[in-house]
Formats: C-alpha cells, sequence, structure tokens
C-alpha cells in the first residue's frame, strides 16, 4: 500500500521472518546439511540460545542482539527447525510467544513505516491515518477482517470489534495496538512453521544439540497438569447456563441447537456416560430415540470424525443468548468447565465429608 | 394435513416448477455448492446434492418438486461428500432477521401453540409453562402479518446500513431478500469474507447484535479524576457505536417520560433535573452533546441512560444463522412450503419499498374451494381476506395455498 522502503540489514534481524530476510539468508547458502560445518557453529549457539531465552525469562522473550546481523539473521530460521525437532509442544508454544514478544517490543518502538513493512508483508490491508476519536489519536487503519483473524483470540474488551472505531471497513488503531496484532500474527506464524516434521532432515549434530537441550530444560519445565475431575459428575458444581439448560431438558423443554450442544458435550465432559444423558433428553416431546443416540455419540466422538466436543466458551454462549446471567464465580471464568472445576474445589473446602 | 391436500398443494407446486423454474439463477460457483431438499414424500430431508450446471438444477426441480430448496453458504472441494470430507473451502456471509426474534407491536396474537401434553390451546407469544398441565412443551402455528413483517424489515435496513457504513461493503456485494414467510435474508458474496471463522463471524454477531459494548470505552461512566469531570460523550455525527449510542440515547430522552426513567432506577434528582431541562437536552445535540450539560446528572446516570438508548439501536439477527459455516439457505426464487410464497431477492435500494405479499406471489392465476378451520385477516396483492372461521370459501390460488401449507384449511370435497 505504501512505498517501499529499503530495508536494512539490521531491519533483517529485527524481523527475521519478512520475505527480504528470507531472500538474504538464501544469498548465504545455508543448507541443512551445511549446519554440520564447523564455521556455522556460531550460528547454531545463537539459535539455541534463542530457544533457552523463550525457557528462561518469564514472560518469555528471545532478545535483540544489535550489531550482531549475520549471525542474528541466520539463527532465526535455525532457531525454529531445532524447535520443530523438539518433541513438546510446551517448549514449541513458549518459543513461538518469545519470538512474537521480541517482534512486540521492538515494533512499538520504530516509525510508521517500519510498522506498515512488517505488517505488509503478512498481507495486511493497512494504511496510516489520523483521526481521533475519544480522545485517543488513532495513527494507523487495518481492514476489519486482518483485525479479526488477529483480535479473535483475545479476551479484553477492548479488544472486541464493538468496542473498536470501525467506518467503512477499516478499524482505527494506535501503533502499539498494531505491534500486539503483529505479535500474535508472529506467533501464529512460528507455531506453524514448528508443525513442520523435520527432524529427519537434520544432521545428527544438530539433533543432539536438541537432544539435550531438552534435557537440561525436562525437569524445569513445569508441566502444566490438569485437575482430573472426578468420576461422576456434580451437579452443584454446574455453572448457572448449564443448570438452566439442565433444568429445561429435564422438563422436556424445546432448547435450540445451541443450548443441546453446549449441554451435552458438558455432560459428557464431567463424566455423564452418553445413556445417562439421552435419558435426560426423554422428556422432549419430539423426543427420538435414534437420531437423540445418532448426536449425543457424535458429541462425544463415538461417530463421525471421532473428535470428542468440547462445550462453548462462555463468550458464545452469550451471542447465542444461552448465558442466563453471570453469578460471583462467571466473572472469574471464560469457560463453563473452567467454572466447573473451581466450583468442585470451593465445594470440597467447604463440605470436605460431602463427597463419595 | 389430509392426503388430498398435500396431493393439491403437490400439483401446483409442480404446476410452478413445470413454468416458473427458468426463473431459478444459479448461486455463484454452483458446482462447490451442496443443495439440500425437504421431499413433499415422507417429508425426508435429501442432502449433499450437487449440480454442474442450473439447467441440471432446473430440470432436478420439475422432476422432484420438492416442498423446500436449500443451498450451502459454503463452498466445497467435494459437496457430494459427507460433511467430514467436502473440503469446506469458504463461506458466503449471511444473515437471518426472523420476526420470531424480534419483539412487534402485534404481539404475535395470530399465532397459536398448542400445549404438547395436555393439548391446552391459547393464542399469541407461548407462555412458559402450560397454564392448565405445566409442560414447557409446545407445538406453534405461526403468521406471517403484516406488523411482523414490517418489523422485520426496519431491522433489516439497520442491518444494510451497518454492513454498508461500518463495514464497507459495496452496494452491489450487499443482497437482500424475502424468506417466503416471516423474515429477510442479507447475504454478502465477496472472496474476503469468505475464509472467516465461525470466531471471527461471530465478533462481526456481536458487533450487530450489540453484544458486550463496553460504554466505559465510549467516554461513559466513568470519571477517571476530578480535574477530569469534563469527558467527551458520543454526538449525533460520529460514527459506528459512537454514532449510535447518541442516536439512541437522542430518541429515549426526546420522548421519555419520568415513569420510563425511574424505570432505569435513576435518582429523583436526575429525574428532576433531566425533566425540566428536555428542551437544552434537545437542543445540546446541535453542538457536542447533553453529556456535561446537565447539573444532578451523573456519569453513571448517563450510563445508563445510553444503554437504554443503545437497545434500539442493535439489530436483531439469528446469531446461529451467521455463526454457522456450513448452514443450508433456501434458494432464491423457490417456493417456501411454509406458505407458498416464493422467497424473493431484490436489489437493496428497493427496501424501502418492498411489499412481500405482492412480490412473493407465486400462485397468480385461478381459484381453490377450501374448508378453512380458523384464520386471522389477510392481505394478498390488494386484495383483503378472512377472518376466517370454519367455512367453506371460494380464494384466489395464492390465498387458498397459503391457508393450505399453513395448515388452517383442508381442500374441499
Amino acid at each position: 500500500m505504501e512505498a517501499r522502503l529499503v530495508l536494512t540489514k539490521s531491519d533483517l534481524a529485527k524481523y527475521p521472518f519478512i520475505p527480504e530476510a528470507a531472500e538474504y539468508i538464501k544469498l548465504l547458502d545455508l543448507k541443512i546439511n551445511n549446519l554440520a560445518n564447523p564455521e556455522l557453529k556460531i550460528v547454531l549457539d545463537r539459535a539455541e540460545n534463542r530457544i533457552e531465552e523463550a525457557l528462561l525469562s518469564n514472560p518469555p522473550e528471545v532478545s535483540y542482539q544489535v550489531r550482531n546481523d549475520d549471525i542474528e539473521i541466520p539463527s532465526f530460521p535455525v532457531a525454529v527447525m531445532m524447535a520443530a525437532a523438539i518433541n513438546n509442544s510446551f517448549i514449541k508454544g513458549r518459543y513461538a510467544l518469545a519470538e512474537a514478544r521480541r517482534i512486540y517490543n521492538l515494533l512499538k518502538l520504530e516509525d510508521e513505516n517500519a510498522v506498515l513493512e512488517v505488517a505488509n508483508s503478512f498481507k495486511w490491508r493497512i494504511k496510516a491515518t489520523e483521526r481521533t476519536a475519544t480522545s485517543i489519536n488513532y495513527e494507523f487503519a487495518l481492514y476489519f477482517i486482518d483485525f479479526l483473524e488477529n483480535a479473535k483470540n483475545f479476551h479484553e474488551k477492548e479488544w472486541k470489534l464493538i468496542n473498536r472505531a470501525l467506518w467503512n471497513g477499516w478499524v482505527y488503531l494506535t501503533k502499539q495496538e498494531v505491534a500486539r496484532l503483529l505479535q500474535e500474527e508472529v506467533r501464529k506464524h512460528v507455531e506453524k512453521k514448528l508443525e513442520v516434521d523435520v527432524r529427519s532432515m537434520l544432521p545428527e549434530n544438530v539433533i543432539e544439540r536438541v537432544d539435550k537441550l531438552t534435557q537440561r530444560y525436562a525437569s524445569k519445565i513445569a508441566k502444566v497438569q490438569f485437575e482430573e475431575f472426578p468420576k461422576s459428575a456434580v451437579n452443584a458444581a454446574f455453572p448457572p447456563c448449564v443448570r438452566q439448560l439442565y433444568d429445561g431438558a429435564a422438563v422436556g423443554r424445546h432448547l435450540s441447537h445451541v443450548g443441546r450442544f453446549a449441554l451435552t458435550s458438558f455432560l459428557l465432559r464431567v463424566g455423564l456416560p452418553p445413556d445417562k444423558v439421552i435419558d435426560l433428553f426423554r422428556s422432549s416431546a419430539d423426543f427420538n430415540e435414534r437420531m437423540t443416540r445418532y448426536q449425543v455419540e457424535h458429541i462425544s466422538g463415538g461417530r463421525g470424525s471421532r473428535t470428542s466436543y468440547m462445550p462453548q466458551k462462555c463468550d458464545t454462549l452469550r451471542t447465542h443468548g444461552i448465558c442466563p446471567g453471570m453469578d460471583e464465580l462467571c466473572r472469574k471464568i471464560r469457560h463453563p468447565l473452567a467454572y466447573y472445576r473451581r466450583k468442585l474445589r470451593m465445594l470440597k473446602i467447604e463440605a470436605p465429608t460431602d463427597q463419595k | 394435513m389430509n392426503e388430498k391436500t398435500n396431493i393439491f398443494i403437490r400439483d401446483r407446486f409442480t404446476e410452478f416448477y413445470d413454468k416458473e423454474s427458468y426463473r431459478i439463477e444459479a448461486p455463484a460457483s454452483i458446482k462447490q455448492r451442496e443443495f439440500g431438499f425437504l421431499l413433499f414424500k415422507e417429508k425426508v430431508m435429501v442432502r449433499h446434492k450437487n449440480f454442474g450446471s442450473v439447467e441440471e438444477l432446473r430440470s432436478f426441480l420439475k422432476n422432484n418438486v420438492p416442498l423446500h430448496v436449500y443451498y450451502s453458504t459454503a463452498y466445497y472441494e467435494v459437496p457430494e461428500e459427507e460433511m467430514e470430507n467436502k473440503g469446506w473451502l469458504g463461506a458466503d456471509l449471511y444473515f437471518d432477521i426472523d420476526a420470531d426474534h424480534i419483539p412487534t407491536k402485534c404481539t404475535k396474537i395470530h399465532d397459536i401453540w398448542v400445549c404438547s401434553r395436555c393439548s391446552f390451546t391459547g393464542k399469541g407469544i407461548k407462555p412458559e409453562k402450560c397454564p392448565v398441565c405445566g409442560s414447557q412443551s409446545f407445538d406453534e402455528k405461526t403468521w406471517p402479518c403484516e406488523v411482523c413483517l414490517e418489523s422485520a424489515k426496519q431491522e433489516t435496513i439497520k442491518l444494510i446500513n451497518m454492513l454498508t457504513q461500518d463495514f464497507g461493503f459495496s452496494k452491489n456485494e450487499v443482497m437482500v431478500s424475502f424468506s417466503g414467510q416471516r423474515g429477510y435474508h442479507v447475504h454478502v458474496e465477496n472472496e474476503d469474507v469468505w475464509k472467516m471463522d465461525s470466531m471471527s463471524r461471530k465478533e462481526i454477531v456481536d458487533y450487530i447484535t450489540e453484544i458486550g459494548l463496553e460504554p466505559e470505552l465510549y467516554g461513559l461512566g466513568k470519571v477517571r479524576s476530578r480535574k477530569l469531570r469534563m469527558f467527551v460523550g458520543p454526538s449525533l455525527n460520529d460514527f459506528g457505536w459512537r454514532g449510535r449510542i447518541a442516536k439512541g440515547t437522542y430518541e429515549f430522552l426526546k420522548d421519555s417520560t419520568r415513569d420510563d426513567l425511574q424505570h432505569l432506577g435513576l435518582k429523583k434528582k436526575a429525574i428532576d433535573a433531566i425533566i425540566a431541562d428536555k428542551d437544552a437536552i434537545v437542543k445540546s445535540w446541535q453542538s457536542s452533546g447533553p453529556w456535561n450539560l446537565i447539573k444532578g446528572v451523573g456519569s453513571e446516570s448517563w450510563k445508563l441512560i445510553a444503554q437504554q438508548g443503545l437497545k434500539s439501536q442493535s439489530v436483531k439477527i439469528d446469531t446461529v444463522v451467521t455463526t454457522d459455516t456450513h448452514r443450508l439457505i433456501r434458494l432464491a426464487n423457490t417456493l417456501n412450503g411454509k406458505t407458498g410464497l416464493m422467497k424473493v431477492a431484490f436489489p437493496i435500494t428497493h427496501i424501502e419499498e418492498f411489499d412481500p405479499f405482492k412480490e412473493a406471489i407465486a400462485f397468480k392465476e385461478d381459484e381453490a374451494t377450501i374448508i378453512i378451520e380458523e384464520a386471522p385477516q389477510f392481505r394478498l396483492g390488494e386484495e383483503n381476506f378472512g377472518p376466517f372461521r370454519r367455512q367453506r370459501a371460494e380464494l384466489p390460488m395464492a390465498a387458498a395455498i397459503l391457508l393450505l401449507c399453513k395448515g388452517l384449511a383442508q381442500v374441499a370435497e
């Protein structure tokens, strides 16, 4: 959209995912097999260091090493390859986030043109603008579809489209907000690259490094352990939405498709057997055992695509008018299952003998 | 519905598709679309159909004469495959506005509900529980009345304005149609929207239905410090929801009574001030609005007032249709089996004058004699009919078919 600028080598070092950086790396003739070469050790070191930085910093962030462009640029694709070879989704996710946060912090300090340049590299439809609304000065306008593609993952209310200045398809943004959206774009970009299985292509010395790195941090990586739900469903811990749907189904009230899906997937997740879920719908006037069984088994993952479905997030239930209004605990969570998990914990504390 | 009536309707539908199917046009990229039909026979749904051309589709309709004809908003690699193997390529952005979702002045008095347990029957909006047996399950017979359809049209106009102004879609990309029963469909055919997933579409739904709007982010309801007591409230010329907050507030205050204000939970002092300064408030919109104007009305009160005003600005759409990227939608120029009226598409510039009870009529010739159980008064074309109660009548075909399809009448022996 804007006239392209000549990018300096340090721009490529800062933003090594842009097409120009890839061009530059091509010129270096950096082949995977060459990574065993002793003179590339310095690149491998920095690549490994990028992943280590992601694991050691909190919140995770890879640093930008000034005046070291010749190593900074190639170390990024090498680090991505190494991280892709690590068989641990926690390390992968953390590395992608660390590279993304690095971009956010660099972009915040850049001028308008550099921000546009990076945004253009992801084919964003973006333009510089001057507009003031609610005493905020907006410097950029981004096409709403590109905005949503990234902002839909954010939970803060200021990122909801309805709370944005939107006109003629353009969402008005400050530089810092554009940087934040680009952080998300970079995180997704890196994560996607990490999905590729590269292990078999890498030379032995690189594999060795990767495995050692994983071992070194194995003990430090706090495994995100999910608390197991009790074997049988605890009705007292249901969130208000599920309670209302459950009571409605029990007396045969007609539930919307979204409501039936939410209720069924929730009950299956908290351990109610499919037969019990089917029984719940029996009082409905248009109950059809074959259809209900088909739907319940589909949601449980026993049929069709074999995916076992999760209930929708609070946000989605609100859109479809399923949320009956929030209670105290609802305000602290974003998902009905999170409500259930917390409420269980509270119930245990309040009534330790109540559980079977 | 007795067999004779069923056959009568099917014969009229057959004649229609024989004569009129040339008017059916192919949706964009017909080869990538899934088609679905509800057949007269046993009322079964046939899905996963695909046609290489519009001629194929037309001859299928002539030969099979379905009660309802649907096509997918989605584009698939292989539309005839099972859902999991279709290969989703994208979907149009679709909106459904149905009188069922809109509170209307007619209070739906023309709708009939029947308790599915004890068969107790009533009129209007169905109750939570059956007053006789307490059951919460009902069969409903709805009716497309002028008031309902006028409300749906007003919602449609608001939606079209949002799509063309806020979202910047051009007038050629936004299509509008009457569904043939109780509402309107609006859709956007534009390659940019194809790839949007449900999450992005949900954000658009929230924007249109005004879910999650935070008045504080629009400068209402919070005063950060004593020094910053002056805040910039929205004004009528603002764009997007800022302008709508102003417009809604303006409209609400213009007509509000003491009772309305009390209902919002405002304090007596604030209510007195608003009532006393009404003229000044109306005038203030010519400059920066009333937000800082009136002593005794603080930012919290303004927030309550603005939230009330917002209610008239949102559009009542069926949220599920827009977020579902695999939806089947009625095809234009086909018959709606619930009414015998056509789904008709028209340019958005025609929306104000569009008359569904005239332009959606499919059967323009002949008459039929039917026995009517009960039907409200209604208009088709320039003519008024009814109300009817347990009587025999000879009616123009379109009116007869409407009552027959609605299950309110039988063909006379």
